[in-house]
């Protein structure tokens, strides 16, 4: 579950009563987008491209990289696509008036705990579009894609392009290490008891990353690019979904947790305007053959952070807890982040929101892993 | 200054000016006046250029590059290829296209000359919102400005639709929509709202229309194209860097196929400023004149004013004051006036800049490119330049004044009559105006300066115009002597006569002096007569031999050099097989640019227009192949203009750019044309339609069948195409000869000063020359002299100097006027003009300068009748 901009949430105006809640799915949203269908038989590459028939969508790549040396680096990419209200015919597709595409590209570099940061919005066109059958999104001269277009495989080698203005540019390439999980249940995930409320949500939850980091010198606006090679770890929603919020929902909180026994964790909380969760809310577990289980959990905000940009207060470090799948345990969980200012300020998209990279440890301090964390509905309710 | 200076600037000069404050109020305006005329021309021309906006700056900041291609529009298809050629580095790309729209004509206009253009901005209105500009926190951006998505959507969603400047805006009230003329078709367009603008961002320009590119792309008749892509480099580190390595990838990428140019808005405004350098440096020789004359009228009202104070000098230098001392009070007394003078001729300047602001800017809009002049800034600059300017010519003007000041004997040795007046010494000598008109001839023969981006400017021949307005003055001294032996050889009984001859018989300086100014005006004046003339005999001679068609046809909203509205092609083609229509001649244009400087491409069936009007040959074409479809494919026709600017002739060849590649074509033959500067190629217009991939046509001419009422056509194809201007034969004529007076109506005022200042100035003259002569008058009135006989005896010297100026000034506007038309327009405009006298016209100048210089000494010599005899005024 990620992502918020004005423009998607463009789709609650439209979403009209709430159904009852053990309803059939419908076939299509009140504005006619689809609505993701339990049972859905997904091809690859096929399903790895767009899904134009669905209002929202997009992939979401994270991670954490190190170089030679030791410096460490967290980096996002994001590529969202979002359908404006059916039957607008384009003038010329060059320019597209169907849909438009926002990006937006993160680096925090761990050490110094500088944090940068750039948004693209673009119409459907020459300088951003998303194929149909397979990997291939680009905003300007930002982009992912399938290494091979056709390769089936579940675990297809990917390349990522992208940066931060002139101040930072990246390419990485991104092989799975596990198959393709699809979270939820029989192919859909629920995010309210709405039931257009729902995505396909596929995960690539461990993507070894290796390629080169490029870095502007600081204070020194002549001196040659520092270039880094790089390894990490990566991790890739794509999802695609018509409705992703339902009433009396203000904003949400997503984790993503690779431990290092090689298991992973995702969870994503909506919260509700007194302050609860909503019963939607998940937490899945990925074992090291890709298999997932859910648990319940809670957290508990340990500490705040206001940001001098938006205002907003953030919580800053977290208390997860669990239960561990595999042996039934409870499980307490610290989420640290690696720099306390990682907000996305949110210029073109219209809301801010904090995405950063963290470390996990157990409560003796020992560290787990590493995680990457999403604060949405911090600055304002996610509501229009 | 010591304060010996202070002390004599204080109690004689101010005291001086406090008597007789009428005369210190009219110096202080003559100088104002010049610098104002200075300073007025100064700022249009800066707002001129100033104006030339490159629209896109508002919405983006300035671009760092920009390709747009020689002739024609880029495909969009090199948008994509742009951008995998630019890989991964940070730049934003940004395409354009812009056309021109008018708002519909009032069907009680006549006039389509000087009608606002409006210029046409399409861009990628979501695209804007990644420019650095737009995500400054809280810029607005399209759709934005609400925060509600519908808003968003609809900005590029709900079809053609406009945001306009603030200031325009406010001019249409609550208006919803705005009709505009766009190619030929008027359309009603929705103002979706203000065209947004960060603080820091240029103001918008009132005339600039923004739209969706894809929008304007339909409505401009352009789809899929674009007129050209602007490139900015994300700032950051290493910019400068990375700027000159776009250019180097932009330029490498169109060289293959010359598809484009590269460029910068500096440049692009660099190459406005230049089209228009000759065009304002003209105007700046002009307004240089009036500064002249202002000069001019300061020397003879110092020069008065030391006469009269003379006695008051000889005291002082009687009671010890050095030279040097009284020298300088005199000078520092010309500085303050300078300085006075200078201070209202700003203001004076700046109210007439506001005032001429918008006759240049249209001047330019016609002529040039499109600007939206509005008003004209003083800036720190202008106005040190104003007063300095003040300074200087009221320093100048007073110097030889000074000297004479400073060179009064001391009072004991006075004598009045001794003195000699001022600058007579160089204005005496017939081997100087000799040798001055000598040296006017030798520049005449000289070439103009050339500029980069084609602009031509004759400096040899305003030099020589200047050589021979003062080799004329000086020589035109000597008439008075050789008239006043003539009349006395015809034995004038008449006492008043003779009195007024024998001061003509040995002239003063000031004599001399008055001649050559009035001599200076009579002959500027008549030499511009004899150009507007001359131009407008040649005009009409060309109107009535190229003009034959019955029906001239374009856009509405065709207006100017700078309107791109054309008539689609199912349009001409319904208006060219009218049932009514004999035959229709379909022309097309193109502006593009041949080594970096702007010229048009015309395209028509060059059978018709050999067989339907007498092309007005300048180098005629040697055989007919270039008329025949089928030999003319490397064939080409050349304006006079054009072969002026590129230094081209009959025989030559022209590379051709063209979207099709560049084609090296033949100059077959060379015709005048008096519609435009920038020149203009003609070929047969098939090949435009092949090589430009579009249609349409800039205007279309129908030649009738015998019988059709050509007044009733119009009235009917006008009532089905209201996007239309069309004109009968007879209306395009009279148009065309209105656009011209109009051009050159500023000549006429310019007459009309020219010749009330040289009267001012004879009257001047005449006034220091009666002070200086006081006893005389004394002894006249001695002798039994009437006030009327001594005003008349006035009245004979000024009407004989009058009349002599008038006699030189007609035969110097005779070689200015040669000047003018064969070398001065010859160089700057490249047309060729018949040599025409407007005797009218020229008789009455003669005549109005006889009778009112006439009236003015007789009414100075009563004022001279009644000076006491010797006592200060």
């Amino acid at each position: 579950m990620r992502l918020f901009s004005a423009l998607l949430l463009a789709a609650l105006g439209a979403l009209g009563p709430v159904a009852p809640l053990r309803a059939q799915t419908p076939l299509t949203t009140p504005d006619g987008f689809a609505v993701p269908q339990p049972g859905h038989r997904f091809e690859f590459p096929r399903d790895h491209g767009n899904h134009p028939d669905f209002k929202i969508e997009w992939w979401y790549v994270t991670g954490h990289l190190s170089a030679e040396g030791g410096r460490r680096f967290g980096f996002q990419a994001t590529f969202f696509r979002s359908a404006g209200p059916r039957g607008a015919a384009d003038v010329n597709p060059s320019f597209g008036s169907g849909q438009i595409f926002l990006a937006h590209m993160a680096l925090l570099d761990v050490a110094t705990g500088k944090f940068l940061h750039q948004e693209k919005l673009n119409r459907a066109g020459w300088d951003a579009a998303s194929a149909s059958g397979t990997l291939d999104v680009r905003n300007g001269a930002w982009s992912l894609r399938l290494a091979d277009p056709t390769d089936p495989s579940p675990t297809p080698r990917l390349e990522l392009t992208g940066g931060i203005r002139a101040d930072a540019a990246f390419t990485l390439t991104l092989t799975p290490a596990k198959p393709l999980v699809i979270f939820g249940e029989n192919g859909v995930s629920r995010k309210g008891a709405d039931p257009t409320a729902a995505s396909y949500y596929l995960t690539f939850s461990r993507l070894r990353a290796a390629g080169e980091l490029t870095l502007a010198t600081d204070g020194d606006a002549t001196a040659a690019p520092e270039k880094l090679r790089v390894t990490g770890e990566a991790w890739m929603d794509h999802e695609i979904s018509s409705s992703q919020l339902s009433a009396g929902q203000v904003g949400w909180d997503w984790l993503s947790v690779q431990f290092t026994d090689g298991r992973e964790l995702m969870l994503y909380r909506l919260r509700l305007a007194d302050g609860t969760a909503d019963p939607a809310s998940t937490l899945t577990w990925v074992d090291p053959a890709g298999q997932t289980q859910r648990a319940p959990f809670t957290l508990e905000v340990l500490d705040r952070w206001t940001s001098p940009a938006t205002g907003a207060t953030y919580p800053s470090r977290l208390r997860l807890a669990t239960t561990d799948p595999g042996t039934g345990t409870a499980v307490r969980l610290l989420v640290e982040p690696l720099a306390k200012n990682q907000e996305l300020t949110g210029a073109l998209g219209g809301i801010p929101y904090w995405e950063g990279a963290c470390r996990i440890r157990d409560e003796s301090g020992r560290e787990l892993g590493s995680a990457f964390l999403e604060l949405t509905g911090y600055a304002q309710a996610l509501k229009l | 200054m010591g304060t010996l200076e202070t002390l004599l600037l204080r109690r004689c000069s101010l005291r001086h000016w406090r008597m007789a404050p009428r005369q210190s109020l009219l110096l202080v305006g003559i100088l104002a006046l010049g610098v104002a005329v200075f300073v007025a021309v100064r700022l249009a021309n800066h707002a001129a250029v100033a104006s030339f906006t490159h629209f896109t700056d508002t919405l983006t900041g300035q671009s760092d590059w920009i390709i747009q291609p020689a002739a024609g529009t880029l495909p969009e298809s090199v948008l994509p290829e742009l951008r995998a050629a630019l890989g991964p580095r940070p730049v934003h790309l940004f395409p354009v296209v812009e056309s021109t729209a008018a708002r519909v004509r009032r069907t009680d206009e006549s006039a389509n000359f000087g009608r606002t253009t409006y210029t046409l901005l399409g861009v990628d209105l979501v695209a804007v919102a990644n420019l650095a500009r737009a995500q400054t926190p809280n810029a607005a951006y399209f759709g934005q400005t609400t925060g509600d998505p519908a808003d968003f959507w609809a900005a590029f969603r709900a079809g053609p639709q406009i945001w306009l400047s603030r200031a325009f805006a406010a001019t249409l009230g609550d208006a919803r929509t705005l009709d505009l003329v766009i190619n030929e078709q008027v359309h009603a367009l929705p103002i979706a709202g203000l065209i947004p603008t960060a603080k820091d961002a240029p103001r918008v320009p009132a005339n600039l229309i923004l739209l969706d590119l894809p929008q304007l792309q339909l409505l401009a008749g352009k789809p899929g194209r674009l007129d050209r892509v602007e490139f900015l480099v994300e700032p950051g580190p290493r910019a400068d860097e990375r700027r000159d390595e776009l250019r180097a990838l932009l330029e490498q990428l169109g060289a293959t196929g010359e598809r484009w140019t590269v460029t910068s808005p500096g440049a692009r405004r660099e190459t406005a400023a230049t089209m228009t350098r000759a065009f304002r440096l003209n105007l700046t020789v002009l307004s240089l004149i009036a500064l002249l004359v202002g000069l001019y009228l300061i020397f003879q009202a110092l020069d008065g004013a030391v006469v009269r104070r003379r006695s008051e000098i000889a005291i002082l230098r009687s009671l010890g004051v050095e030279e040097g001392t009284i020298r300088r009070a005199w000078l520092a007394e010309a500085a303050v006036l300078g300085l006075l003078g200078g201070a209202f001729g700003l203001l004076l300047g700046w109210a007439g800049a506001q005032l001429s602001v918008r006759a240049v800017g249209q001047t330019v809009n016609a002529l040039y490119y499109a600007t939206t002049v509005e008003s004209a800034g003083l800036d720190a600059g202008e106005i040190a330049l104003g007063l300095l300017l003040g300074l200087v010519a009221s320093l100048v003007a007073g110097w030889w004044p000074a000297r004479e000041a400073a060179r009064t004997p001391p009072a004991q040795v006075l004598v009045r009559s001794a003195v000699a007046a001022p600058g007579h010494v160089a204005l005496r000598s017939a081997w100087l105006g000799v040798a001055l008109v000598a040296a006017g001839v030798l520049c005449a023969q000289l070439p103009p300066v050339r500029f980069a981006g084609g602009g031509r400017f004759p400096l040899a021949g305003y030099l020589a115009a200047f050589l021979w307005i003062f080799g004329g003055g000086v020589l035109c001294g000597f008439l008075l002597p050789a008239v006043a032996r003539l009349t006395r050889r015809a034995r004038t009984s008449s006492a008043v006569a003779r009195v007024a001859l024998s001061h003509l018989a040995a002239p003063s300086g000031r004599h001399r002096l008055a001649v050559a100014a009035l001599l200076c005006a009579i002959g500027m004046t008549a030499g511009m007569a004899i150009l507007v003339a001359s131009f407008e005999t040649t005009v009409r001679g060309w109107v009535q031999r190229s003009l034959q068609a019955d029906l001239y046809i374009s856009s509405n909203g065709a207006q100017s050099a700078s309107s791109q509205n054309r008539l689609s092609p199912p349009v001409w083609r319904a208006l060219a097989t009218h049932p009514a229509v004999a035959e229709a001649s379909v022309l097309s244009a193109y502006p593009i640019e041949l080594d970096r400087t702007p010229t048009i491409l015309t395209g028509a069936d060059l059978r018709v227009v050999r067989a339907r009007s007498d092309l007005p040959w300048v180098q005629p074409p040697l055989d007919d192949a270039v008329f025949d479809a089928a030999r003319n494919a490397t064939l080409v026709l050349a304006s006079e203009s054009f072969c002026e600017r590129f230094r081209k002739k009959r025989g030559d060849t022209v590379r051709v750019p063209t979207p099709a590649g560049p084609q090296v074509l033949t100059l077959a033959g060379v015709y005048a044309d008096y519609g435009n500067e920038r020149g203009s190629l003609l070929v047969e217009r098939a090949r435009l339609v092949t090589w430009f991939g579009d249609d349409y046509a800039a205007n279309v001419s129908l030649f009738l069948r015998a019988g059709a009422d050509a007044e009733g056509l119009r009235t009917e194809l006008l009532a089905r195409h209201p996007g239309l201007a069309i004109y009968t034969n007879a209306a395009l004529r009279t148009e065309i000869l209105r656009i011209f007076r109009q051009t050159f109506s500023i000549t006429y005022a310019l007459e009309v000063i020219g010749v009330a200042v040289a009267v001012i100035g004879l009257a001047l003259t005449l006034s220091s020359v009666l002070l200086d002569r006081r006893e005389e008058l004394t002894t006249l009135r001695a002798l039994g002299f009437a006030r009327r006989e001594i005003a008349l005896a006035t009245a004979v010297e000024g009407t004989t100097l009058a009349a002599c100026a008038v006699a030189g000034g007609l035969t110097l506007s005779l070689a200015l006027g040669w000047l003018l038309i064969h070398v001065i327009n010859k160089q700057s405009f490249g047309w060729t003009l018949g040599f025409a006298l407007p005797w009218g016209q020229l008789a009455a100048l003669a005549v109005t300068v006889v009778a009112t210089g006439a009236a003015v000494s007789y009414a100075v010599g009563r004022w001279g009748a009644d000076l006491p005899a010797d006592r200060e005024e």
